[in-house]
């Protein structure tokens, strides 16, 4: 079986400034990947390479054994990649049930139809209120988005992720921002949504780390310099030195 | 070939007006994000002003003056009512400058009437400078010239080489930066904006009596203004510079040489007489296509190179 | 980012049997009420008005897309249907109902839409304004120019007279073209309505709020925005085509910046948040243009001082100022009636302003265009003398006198209106 996401020498510059230097890496189907590393390491940029938001000045990355570098963010989603943001990008005008319904059409292949009335399709409903009911917001289903509280929001942010049914899901710091309280139920969602796809996710959170992921690969100045468990990554002298310091909790 | 040379001249002339109209509105563009619809409104505000002013003091005094009392509305305008449309994004702002540009040219109407006013160029260079091979170059397109280069200069090296200059460039780019660094972005920007004004108001004084003071002058001029800009790259006054050449030239020597396209039609074969769509293509010359070529560039611009000729940042 | 009305639209209610009943039964109505055929006249230019401003808010309200051009589509597909019914009237081309002919205006606007659409919606934000400002100067220029579709000046005749139709319409009067436009404008606006309802509608609301998320849910924001620009190029299209049938005549300025800039105002008077919005500001735009443009001079700057302070202070347009109250409406209907002593004393403070700041822009209109030098005129039904001090005192001091209980008034207002909808909300959740 093909590995879920796969980078091969993946290099990136902006300009003269090389912020990607080469990267290696294979994330396995099914599993939880955490990508851990110092602040402007490259761990934002890897992210927007995936998903298509720039393009890559050397290397390839495959999505499920196909190659997708340098498509465009609508294409690599279409094929089953979904991502969300650090800085919550959701539908600010529409209500809670309307963002995740939007997110959903493509994937129910509605695409750009003007012939059905979106109200009347049970398919999308279901799809809608699953996902809901999973990102716990179906009581705010009427709240207009931008109007929710910031967990709330970060919760849609989620859901907008993965109402697409994408089988490898990327979060970009999921609990930046949180409270210890709503960062055990972003966990508790994290690990719910799990169970049927690919994770991979950026925490600098490490109890949160430690706690969700299967793998963890630590990038430091653009090149990963250890990958593993996290028994693994705790024990390894390269990272401690390079980034965990004392070990994490 | 003393044609040419007097369309290059006259072209080169309408090259520097428009780059006075298109530096300002690059300035206020590329620093604040707006773009000015009413920046053409301004320049006719000049116009008005220098002619109210010339009425009781002559053209000398209201080339200082008018200028500055054009800025001077730029800057309340900026400060008063652009500033708190700004926090409503860009289509806002855009909105609003176009419902000033509506706004200003109903209150010129209201104010100096419908009828062309106008106003004389002084008697000291209302004269011919010198002759050359037959045609005479006047001593006020002379001057007009001259300020306009002037005015591009002082631009020059008062962004490039003062401190004020530094921290405009800064900001053009990275407003938040310059912020932090301690400096008073919103008076950076109010001052900007003034100043845009005025160069606009500078271009109305000049040409107002040359070209006629009258309400619709500033929906002619404007939209060429932002052919300007798009076409020369935003947040690029060199890229102005060559983009307003570059129309002016051009248009005064289609106008001037008036080719006809018929040749070209000749040699495929269609008769001068010909019926129909045909007939009018027949029968074009490039005085007749010259109000297209602008809005051309700006397509053919925006197709293929958004940035512009020299520009920096995506549009 | 235009911020669009948060509330449900408020079709939702039109969409009851009853209110749409009543609906076409005014409509049905509204031309046998009056004699004047200038009225009459009036209700079509409403109607086209209507489906124009629709069609224009598809891209701004509902795409997030401020166009300066949508004339081009509106003016084009007029003069395809003047030389159509000229080409009919000559047997030229087949026939076809008058009836039907706003179809053709359709394709008209369609055609030029996805063709031009695509290029201008590569881009967005302020360059698709201004790439749609180039359009409209463009096309302007090409009016003068290709004389043989366009006729420069002049302009093209037509008349809506070819053959007698079923019923026996000849659209030789006024009442009955009145009709016809009725008919196509709720047509159309159902259509419109309809689409808002559809998924295309939706991902294009969510391209008007976050393009870049957009391409990451799977779609092609330019892919999005070329289909509306098309779709409502279609419908300006047919607007056109009712145009060139009421007016009989198609001339350059249809196509111009001018035209397109009305129907900005227009629709943003009315509320870009809001289906019903852009209907709101039609009716009310060309009611005010047809009756007050002739009681005063200074009526296009009343308009664009509307506007500019409708950007400045109410972006959601009327239809945003009302369905601001929609929640308390629906929650706690009693409330609205406490808020009324506020609303009430700032209304009659912003009058008295007005009063003044209208007299005295009359005023300088006056003086500034009075070919004679008689200086007598009738402000408010008061005959007086511009040239006395005494209007002009009294003007600037209920200008500036309303100006401050404004300053005082409002603020007022404002805490009445959140406390009503603090408390209405509060009423419901316990």
């Amino acid at each position: 079986m093909s590995n879920a996401i796969k980078f091969t020498g993946v290099q990136k510059s902006f300009g003269p400034t090389e912020v990607i230097r080469g990267v290696d890496l294979a994330i396995e189907q099914g599993e939880i990947h955490a990508i851990i590393g110092p602040n402007g390491a490259g761990k934002s940029t890897l992210f927007n390479l995936v998903t298509g938001r720039h393009r890559v000045s050397g290397g390839r990355i495959a999505l499920n054994g196909e190659d997708i570098t340098n498509y465009t963010p609508y294409q690599i989603n279409r094929k089953g990649l979904a991502r969300s943001f650090q800085v919550t990008n959701i539908f600010g005008n529409m209500n809670v049930y309307e963002n995740v319904r939007c997110a959903a059409l493509w994937n129910l292949g509605y695409g750009y139809a003007f012939w059905h009335f979106v109200n009347r399709r049970r398919d999308l409903k279901e799809r809608t209120d699953m996902v809901l009911e999973q990102t716990g917001l179906t009581s705010r289903r009427n709240v207009p988005a931008g109007l929710l509280s910031y967990s709330d929001q970060r919760a849609l942010e989620i859901a907008v992720t993965i109402a697409g049914n994408a089988s490898v899901v990327m979060l970009d710091e999921p609990t930046s921002g949180m409270s210890s309280g709503e960062t055990e139920q972003a966990v508790a969602l994290i690990r719910d949504i799990s169970t049927t796809r690919t994770m991979v996710i950026v925490e600098h959170d490490m109890g949160v780390v430690f706690d969700l992921a299967d793998r963890i690969s630590v990038l430091v100045y653009g090149k990963i310099i250890a990958t593993g468990t996290p028994q693994e990554i705790r024990a390894d002298a390269k990272v401690q030195e390079a980034y965990l310091g004392t070990e994490a909790s | 070939m003393e044609v040419f040379v007097f369309s290059l001249f006259n072209g080169v002339l309408y090259g520097m007006l428009l780059f006075l109209l298109a530096s300002g509105l690059t300035l206020i563009f590329s620093m604040m994000g707006v773009l000015n619809f009413a920046h053409a409104s301004f320049f006719m505000l000049g116009a008005y002003f220098a002619y109210q002013v010339s009425d009781h003091m002559g053209f000398w005094p209201a080339l200082v003056i008018a200028p500055i009392l054009v800025g001077v509305v730029g800057a309340a305008v900026e400060r008063y009512a652009l500033r708190p449309v700004h926090r409503l994004g860009h289509v806002a702002e855009l909105l609003f400058t176009f419902g000033l540009a509506f706004v200003i040219e109903e209150i010129v109407q209201m104010v100096w009437g419908k009828v062309p006013v106008s106003y004389d160029v002084p008697a000291s260079l209302n004269v011919t400078a010198f002759a050359w091979q037959g045609l005479d170059y006047s001593a006020y397109r002379i001057f007009m010239l001259l300020i306009s280069v002037a005015i591009f200069i002082a631009l020059f090296f008062g962004l490039t080489r003062t401190r004020i200059g530094l921290i405009i460039r800064a900001a053009l780019t990275h407003p938040h930066m310059v912020a932090s660094l301690g400096h008073d972005v919103p008076k950076v920007f109010m001052w900007t904006f003034g100043i845009g004004c005025a160069l606009a108001g500078v271009a109305g004084v000049i040409s107002g009596n040359v070209l006629g003071t009258e309400p619709g002058m500033a929906i002619q001029l404007g939209p060429i203004v932002f052919v300007v800009i798009v076409v020369g790259g935003l947040g690029s006054l060199g890229g102005a510079l060559i983009a307003s050449l570059l129309i002016g030239i051009l248009n005064n020597l289609a106008i001037s040489y008036d080719f006809s396209f018929y040749p070209i039609f000749a040699a495929l074969g269609v008769e001068r007489d010909v019926e129909g769509i045909l007939a009018d293509l027949v029968n074009l010359t490039t005085a007749g296509i010259a109000p297209l070529v602008p809005y051309l560039l700006l397509v053919l611009m925006l197709i293929f190179r958004p940035r512009g000729l020299l520009g920096t940042r995506d549009v | 980012m235009i911020m669009a009305n948060l509330t449900k639209p408020t079709l939702a209610n039109l969409t009851k049997p009853g209110v749409a009943a009543g609906i076409v039964a005014i409509l049905i109505i509204l031309p046998l009420l009056t004699n004047s055929g200038f009225a009459i006249t009036v209700m079509s230019q409403i109607g086209v008005a209507t489906v124009f401003a629709l069609a224009f808010n598809m891209l701004l309200g509902q795409g997030g897309m401020l166009s300066f051009g949508h004339a081009v589509y509106f003016g084009l597909a007029g003069y395809v249907t003047a030389h159509v019914m000229n080409g009919m009237a000559n047997e030229d081309l087949p026939y076809m109902p008058v009836t039907l002919i706003p179809i053709v205006g359709g394709i008209a606007g369609l055609f030029f839409g996805i063709l031009i659409g695509f290029v201008s919606t590569r881009r967005a934000g302020t360059a698709f304004a201004m790439i749609s400002l180039g359009f409209a100067e463009l096309v302007t220029a090409l009016t003068l120019i290709i004389v043989v579709f366009f006729n420069g000046e002049e302009g093209i005749q037509t008349d809506r007279w070819i053959r007698e139709e079923m019923f026996g319409i000849t659209y030789g009067s006024d009442i009955q073209v009145y009709y016809l436009i009725a008919v196509w404008c709720v047509i159309a606006g159902i259509a419109m309505y309809i689409l808002t309802r559809t998924p295309f509608g939706r991902i294009s609301n969510a391209v008007r709020d976050n393009p870049e998320r957009v391409q990451f849910i799977g779609y092609n924001t330019h892919r999005v925005r070329w289909l509306a620009f098309s779709l409502s190029s279609f419908f300006a299209g047919i607007a056109g085509a009712l145009h060139a049938v009421n007016v009989e005549h198609v001339g350059f300025e249809t196509v111009g910046l001018g035209q397109s800039g009305v129907i900005l105002i227009m629709v943003y008077i009315g509320g870009t948040g809001n289906f019903a919005g852009p209907i709101l500001g039609a009716i009310l735009v060309t009611l005010l243009n047809s009756y007050l443009s002739d009681l005063t001079p200074a009526w296009y700057l009343y308009l664009g001082l509307i506007f500019v302070l409708m950007v400045m202070f109410a972006p959601g347009g009327l239809a945003g100022l009302i369905m601001m109250h929609d929640p308390i409406r629906r929650m706690r209907p009693r409330l609205l009636l406490a808020m009324l002593p506020a609303y009430a004393v700032a209304s009659a403070v912003t009058l008295v302003a007005l009063a003044g700041a209208i007299g005295l822009i009359e005023m300088i209109y006056f003086l500034s265009t009075t070919t004679t030098r008689e200086s007598a005129m009738i402000l408010y039904g008061i005959a007086l003398d511009a040239a006395d001090f005494w209007p002009w005192l009294i003007c600037i001091a209920l200008t500036v006198g309303g100006a401050f209980g404004c300053a005082l008034t409002y603020p007022r207002m404002a805490e009445a209106y959140n406390s009503a909808l603090h408390e209405a909300r509060i009423s419901v959740a316990s």
